[in-house]
């Protein structure tokens, strides 16, 4: 199946030019991949890549672009924080639709990850509440990928963690 | 115009459409064939990385990779207020 996902990235203080960066991604093979660079210090790789999961492209794409692209450090693999207007433009709904079916449904509607002067919820608990409880039929890569998406990016913040805190809230949260 | 025709026939239309809405396009790079640039340069503008977006010379797949460049012009926030407001205006009489 093909994937379709975003990769990005931020440049340590010492990186060659993006045109440089560039071309080593064309040689180590990700012109399945559009290449973002427009600001300075980011680069972004917009993957559609043929694997068997969308964990193998995932992860191939984050082994290349290691090796490709040492100077670059993940940021967040996307599709996965998102807010109701994205997950409108990918359900192909209006925002306000999305919205409504929220207002109505608030006491199973996944509970945003963080609700401010924006809120913002992971996609992969939104697209199965969808599929699940409003008929919503999602494209099951877009579901795969959303999920591997979250634990990539949970992960990658996880190594953040304290190992004594992690085991108190473990006990205090559960 | 005079610029290098870029040798996949999908690529070189979504490479046109993205001159249609004002982009910038400069050639050069061995596994990039070019570069575009959007027209807009201005601080509202929340597209990010995308601004700059690099075109290769010979694409995995030249069908999906002129689909994103297309994606790209289409997705600007800048380009897509104007349209919005162009919308709300009244309809001009066309003859």
């Amino acid at each position: 199946m093909e994937y379709e996902f975003t990769l990005k990235f931020i440049l340590l203080k010492v990186s060659p030019d993006a045109d440089e960066l560039v071309e080593r991604l064309g040689e180590a093979g990700c012109s399945d991949a559009l290449i973002g660079i427009g600001q300075p210090g980011r680069i972004a790789l917009d993957f559609t890549r043929e694997a068997e999961s969308a964990q193998q492209a995932v992860f191939s794409a984050l082994d290349v672009a290691r090796h490709a692209i040492p100077e670059a450090k993940l940021i967040e693999v996307t599709p996965d924080f998102v807010g109701l207007s994205d997950v409108a433009e990918l359900v192909g709904v209006t925002r306000q639709n999305m919205r409504k079916l929220m207002l109505t449904h608030k006491a199973t509607f996944p509970a945003a990850v963080h609700e401010g002067s924006v809120a913002l919820w992971h996609l992969y608990p939104v697209l199965k509440w969808l599929q699940e409880r409003a008929d919503y039929r999602i494209e099951p890569s877009l579901l795969e990928v959303a999920y591997i998406a979250m634990q990539i990016n949970l992960a990658k913040e996880a190594s953040q963690i304290e190992r004594r805190v992690q085991r108190e809230v473990t006990a205090l949260v559960a | 115009m005079a610029r290098t025709r870029h040798p996949k026939k999908e690529v070189e239309e979504a490479i046109q459409h993205a001159e249609a809405n004002g982009w910038r396009i400069q050639i050069g790079g061995s596994h990039a064939w070019g570069k575009m640039y959007c027209p807009y340069n201005d601080a509202e503008c929340r597209c990010g990385e995308f601004c700059i977006t690099s075109i290769w010379s010979t694409p995995k797949n030249p069908g999906n990779h002129a689909r994103q460049l297309r994606r790209v012009v289409d997705n600007c926030t800048t380009r897509k207020r104007a349209a919005e407001a162009a919308k709300s205006e009244p309809e001009p009489e066309s003859e």
